[in-house]
């Protein structure tokens, strides 16, 4: 899995990835939670936070252009939305309160890039059935980040046929259409192979309890 | 349509967390099937389907932007409303854990507004309009169509409650917020409605059996169905009425009252407006009327895409294999 080189790459080890899964997970909600709460007031402690984030992604081994590029993605949203209430209304209050959304959604969207980074897909499975979630909402978080995979893949094949047929363009309610259809196509193929594994599953003596192969089953 | 983390206040984060807890939790008694069941593999693979489906980019009339499938009427509408649900809740934990895609803390929120909304909102009113309309292939597409309409808006209604919940102190204009986010997502739900329509009628032309009735057993009361339908249009109509009242009292004030919109004021709930009682300088820079106009041409693409669609369905409904060369495996 993880062919499209998203999610965590279990082969980099560093002390972040060391860290229990659940302990990841309670980590970036916490900074996520005081990075909320934190006034505008007190941003030099906002920016220590930014820092701490900084020091944490570098140290798991995220690259600076990696984060640019999320970054860029990122900031212009940000920038646009924060600016929408000034814009309407512009005294002090309405400004403090787009530079403490600046700053409160930075951090928190790199925290998340941290978590992002640490932590395999495998492990938060692993951690929610350790906090006791249901075990169907366990399974089907499974079966969903299998079928993803596979499903971008017949995706991928889907729009090759499509560009092997016609070249591209048209007026936009084509290509509406043509890519409605396509995911119509996605739809059936995928519940009908939805269908088929459920039979080879039940075939093969699945029991609706999912075995993971780390020892603790 | 992603809130990230930081937006909302933690307090209206975990309000809107415990609400979407209590809402899966209640999702998946309703399925109430066994774990061996196909419910399982279908549900995560209408999950995966619905995030692939986003992968596939609608270009948007020449702009350097383009838009994609939200797809909770979709997923309740093949799946129904309880599964639809959690499909959509899997799709946006998945998001958030892996793609940092919408917040972590905001995850509660993203839940209920497209989760919630979007399958459990966008089926009642789906299944009102089908129970109207009878069990034809053309009277699916154009429920599901204004279903899909209807559960953009309301998810965008929804966002505005929970945003000025959490930033009272910052002065913003309730109304400013409202007209805004109703100009966008009167626009992004005539896209979603149109795909959803589309992607459904392809369905229908070839595997109707997929497509259930709403009528079977574990779906809502009709009671809470038309309750869930009229919020919804009730919803949608203020949205795209109330700009009218933000707008410099003497022009179209007056026409408003005429209409009688102005009794909308009296309905809007007290914890939104406790603060504003402050006389509002208005340099409001969202005018009123291009947010109407939205919203009305919105309400009238979407009812002739639901008839051209309902048309094209009726048409097609013979049973056609595509030769689409597809492997099987």
């Amino acid at each position: 899995m993880g062919t499209s080189g998203i999610g965590s790459d279990a082969g980099s080890q560093s002390i972040c990835h060391a860290l229990p899964a659940g302990m990841k997970l309670l980590l970036t909600l916490g900074i996520i939670l005081v990075a909320g709460l934190i006034p505008l007031e007190h941003w030099p402690a906002q920016g220590l936070l930014l820092a701490l984030v900084f020091v944490g992604l570098s140290v798991a081994g995220v690259t600076m252009r990696y984060l640019v590029r999320r970054l860029a993605l990122f900031l212009p949203l940000l920038l646009v939305f924060g600016l929408s209430v000034p814009m309407a209304r512009s005294n002090d209050a309405a400004w403090s309160w787009t530079l403490s959304l600046w700053l409160r959604c930075t951090v928190s969207f790199m925290a998340g890039l941290w978590l992002v980074h640490v932590l395999p897909f495998r492990d938060l499975l692993t951690t929610l059935r350790y906090w006791h979630f249901p075990p169907a909402l366990i399974a089907m978080l499974g079966f969903m980040y299998r079928y993803t995979f596979i499903l971008w893949d017949e995706l991928r094949r889907l729009r090759n046929a499509r560009a092997a047929r016609d070249f591209g363009g048209g007026p936009w309610w084509r290509v509406w259409s043509i890519n409605s259809q396509v995911i119509g196509l996605l739809l059936l193929r995928a519940m009908e192979r939805a269908e088929r594994t459920h039979r080879a599953m039940l075939a093969r003596g699945w029991d609706g309890s999912i075995r993971f192969l780390d020892g603790k089953d | 349509m992603h809130i990230r983390d930081g937006i909302l206040a933690p307090e209206v984060c975990l309000v809107a967390g415990a609400i979407s807890l209590g809402a899966i939790t209640y999702s998946l008694r309703r399925l109430r099937f066994d774990l061996e069941d196909r419910a399982v593999p279908l549900t995560g693979m209408m999950a995966a389907i619905v995030f692939a489906g986003q992968m596939v980019n609608f270009p948007l009339f020449g702009l350097p932007v383009s838009g994609h499938l939200l797809g909770g009427v979709l997923a309740a509408v093949m799946l129904g409303p309880w599964a639809g649900c959690l499909a959509i809740s899997m799709v946006l934990i998945v998001q958030a854990v892996l793609f940092s895609d919408g917040g972590l803390m905001s995850l509660g929120a993203n839940i209920l507004n497209m989760a919630v909304v979007g399958a459990w909102g966008g089926y009642a009113v789906y299944a009102t309009i089908r129970r109207m309309l009878g069990n034809g292939a053309a009277a699916t597409v154009s429920a599901a169509v204004i279903a899909a309409w209807l559960s953009v808006l309301g998810a965008a209604a929804l966002f505005c409650a929970e945003f000025l919940c959490s930033s009272r102190s910052a002065g913003v204009d309730p109304r400013g917020v409202l007209s805004l986010m109703v100009l966008y997502h009167s626009l992004i739900g005539v896209g979603e409605a149109l795909i959803t329509g589309a992607v459904l009628s392809f369905v229908l032309a070839r595997r109707a059996d997929l497509v259930p009735t709403p009528n079977a057993p574990g779906s809502v009361g009709t009671i809470g169905r038309f309750a869930v339908t009229g919020l919804m249009a009730a919803l949608a109509v203020a949205a795209i009425v109330a700009p009218f009242k933000s707008e410099s009292p003497d022009g179209l004030d007056a026409a408003a009252q005429n209409l009688k919109f102005d009794k909308l004021e009296v309905e809007r709930p007290p914890l939104v407006l406790d603060d504003y009682a402050i006389p509002v300088p208005e340099p409001v820079w969202w005018p009123a009327l291009p947010v109407s106009l939205a919203g009305i041409v919105g309400t009238l693409v979407v009812f002739i895409a639901a008839v051209v669609l309902a048309g094209i369905t009726r048409r097609n409904v013979v049973p056609i294999r595509v030769a689409d060369g597809s492997h099987g495996n």
